[in-house]
C-alpha cells in the first residue's frame, strides 16, 4: 500500500519537477557547496567523491545518502580558493572519469581479442 | 587529463558463461562501481506480462507468471551465436513511442500445451506419464530471441528436462498463455538481473622480511609454513628459505592466523613480522559469471558503456549548471 514504485529507484519524477542535480552554495563557507544528485547511489557518489579526492585544488570532499530509502546523493565539495568553484572541479572529475571509462572499454576490447587469439576460439559464443 | 588514471585489464579465463579478469591501476570506487553497474544497471530482456487464456494446472497464473519472469531470456545478434547486448536493439517500455507495445520494445512469447494431445503423440513407453512444460515450449516471435534453456553444454547434458521446467502436467490439464518480454534494469526486478555473480577480490603483496627470517629455525619456518590455511608461503628446500608460492594470488584468503603464529613467534612484540601479507589496493581480480542472458564479456562491455552514457549525462547536467 505504501511502497514506492521500483522504477522510482532510477528514473526522475518529472511530476513533482524533480531535476538531476540542484547546487546550493555554502552561505557560511567560502568556496564550498553541495550537489544533490536525485535518483543516483554508492555507484556514482563514492566514484565522484574518489576522483574528487585526487584534485589538490579541492579541500574537502565528501558524499552521503541522507536516507537508504530515498534515493539521493548529497555530494559536498570545497576548493582551496576562489579561482577554482565546486562546480568547475567537479566537471573537471567527471571529463577525467569519462576518459578512464573510454581507455577502460578500449583496453576491455584489445584485452578479449588478444584472449581471443591466444586461445584460438574460432566459433563464438554458446553451444 | 589531469588526474585522470590508465586501468589495464588482463583476461585470465573466458568462457560464454564466466569470466575471470584483472583490473588494475585503478581505484577500489572504479572496481565497486564496474561490479555494482554489473549486477544493477546492466539492461536485460525478461517477461514482464503473461496473458493467460487457459490454465487448468496445479499451480496457479501469478505463480507460473513469476516463473516465466525468472527465465533468461537470449538476445542474438543477426550473424552471431554470441548472447548479445539487447540495449540497442530494443527500446525501454517507456521511451517507446508505440501504443502497448510494439516489436521494437517488446518481444512476445506463446505457450500451448494440451496434455491430452501430447500424450496422444507419445510412444508407449511414456504414456500417462506428467509431462513438463520446460522453456522449450515458448515460442518467440522475435528469431533472435529465446529462452536461454543451459548455462553451457555440461549443464545440457546433465540435466533431466530439455530446458528450464516451468510446470508439470498431468491428465486433463491444459496451458495457454501469450507472455510479453521487455527491457528492464535489475534495479527494478532481480529478473532482469544479467550476472548470477560479479565480484572482485584484492590482489595480495606477499612481503618476506629476509632479515628476520634469517633469525628463524627451519622448524619454525614450517611452522610458519604450516600456519597459513591457504598456503601461500613455501618452504624452498635447496635454500631453507621461505618463498612465495606460485598462485598465491589465486588462493590467498587473508586470514589472521599467520599474524597470530608470528606474534606468538616473535622474540620482542615491536619486532617486524616474518611474512606480511597485504590487499593491493589497485588490483582487483574479478569474477563473473552469466545466468546464460547475455555472455560474460557482453555484460562487461555493457556496464562499461552504461557507466560512460551515466557520465556523459550529469557532465551535461553539470554543465546546465554552470550557466545558471
Amino acid at each position: 500500500m505504501n511502497a514506492p514504485e521500483r522504477s522510482a529507484a532510477f528514473q526522475l519524477d518529472e511530476d513533482s519537477g524533480e531535476v538531476k542535480i540542484v547546487y546550493n552554495s555554502d552561505t557560511k563557507i567560502s568556496n564550498a557547496g553541495t550537489f544533490t544528485l536525485n535518483k543516483e547511489d554508492h555507484t556514482v557518489g563514492n566514484l565522484f567523491r574518489m576522483q574528487l579526492l585526487r584534485d589538490p585544488s579541492v579541500r574537502f570532499a565528501g558524499y552521503m545518502i541522507p536516507h537508504p530509502l530515498i534515493h539521493r546523493v548529497e555530494l559536498r565539495i570545497q576548493t582551496s580558493s576562489s579561482t577554482v568553484s565546486p562546480v568547475e572541479v567537479l566537471s573537471s572529475a567527471i571529463e577525467d572519469l569519462n576518459n578512464e571509462t573510454d581507455h577502460l572499454i578500449s583496453q576491455t576490447t584489445d584485452a578479449i581479442e588478444q584472449w581471443r587469439k591466444e586461445n584460438d576460439q574460432g566459433g563464438m559464443g554458446q553451444f | 587529463m589531469p588526474h585522470q588514471r590508465f586501468p589495464k585489464v588482463q583476461i585470465l579465463d573466458l568462457a560464454p558463461h564466466e569470466m575471470r579478469f584483472i583490473l588494475s591501476d585503478t581505484d577500489t570506487s572504479m572496481a565497486n562501481t564496474v561490479r555494482r553497474i554489473m549486477i544493477a544497471e546492466v539492461p536485460t530482456l525478461a517477461i514482464d506480462l503473461v496473458e493467460f487464456h487457459d490454465n487448468s494446472t496445479v499451480l496457479n497464473d501469478e505463480y507460473i507468471a513469476h516463473r516465466l519472469g525468472l527465465i533468461p531470456i537470449r538476445y542474438q545478434a543477426q550473424n552471431s551465436l554470441k548472447g548479445g547486448d539487447c540495449n540497442g536493439a530494443f527500446l525501454p517500455h517507456q521511451e517507446c513511442v508505440c501504443y502497448e507495445r510494439c516489436p521494437r520494445c517488446s518481444v512476445e512469447f506463446e505457450v500451448e500445451v494440451d496434455y491430452d494431445k501430447e500424450n496422444a503423440k507419445r510412444p508407449e513407453g511414456e504414456r500417462d506419464m506428467p509431462i513438463t512444460v520446460t522453456s522449450r515450449d515458448l515460442l518467440s516471435n522475435n528469431s533472435q530471441v529465446m529462452p536461454a534453456h543451459f548455462l553451457s553444454e555440461e549443464e545440457a547434458d546433465e540435466a533431466h528436462d530439455e530446458g528450464i521446467s516451468i510446470v508439470k502436467m498431468g491428465p486433463g490439464q491444459k496451458l495457454k498463455l501469450k507472455a510479453v518480454a521487455r527491457m528492464g534494469i535489475s534495479k527494478e526486478h532481480a529478473k532482469w538481473c544479467p550476472v548470477a555473480v560479479a565480484t572482485y577480490r584484492f590482489w595480495p603483496v606477499v612481503t618476506i622480511n629476509e632479515e628476520q627470517c634469517a633469525t628463524l629455525t627451519l622448524e619454525q619456518k614450517q611452522e610458519l609454513v604450516d600456519a597459513c590455511p591457504d598456503r601461500i608461503i613455501e618452504l624452498d628446500e635447496v635454500t631453507g628459505k621461505l618463498v612465495e608460492a606460485e598462485n598465491s594470488w589465486d588462493i590467498a584468503t587473508f586470514t589472521e592466523d599467520l599474524s597470530n603464529t608470528q606474534r606468538a613467534m616473535k622474540q620482542r612484540p615491536e619486532d617486524d613480522d616474518f611474512v606480511t601479507v597485504e590487499q593491493a589496493t589497485d588490483r582487483f581480480i574479478f569474477h563473473v559469471e552469466t545466468t546464460g542472458a547475455m555472455d560474460a564479456e557482453e555484460i562487461l562491455m555493457s556496464a562499461l558503456r552504461v557507466l560512460k552514457d551515466r557520465l556523459n549525462y550529469l557532465a551535461q547536467e553539470v554543465e546546465n549548471l554552470k550557466d545558471l
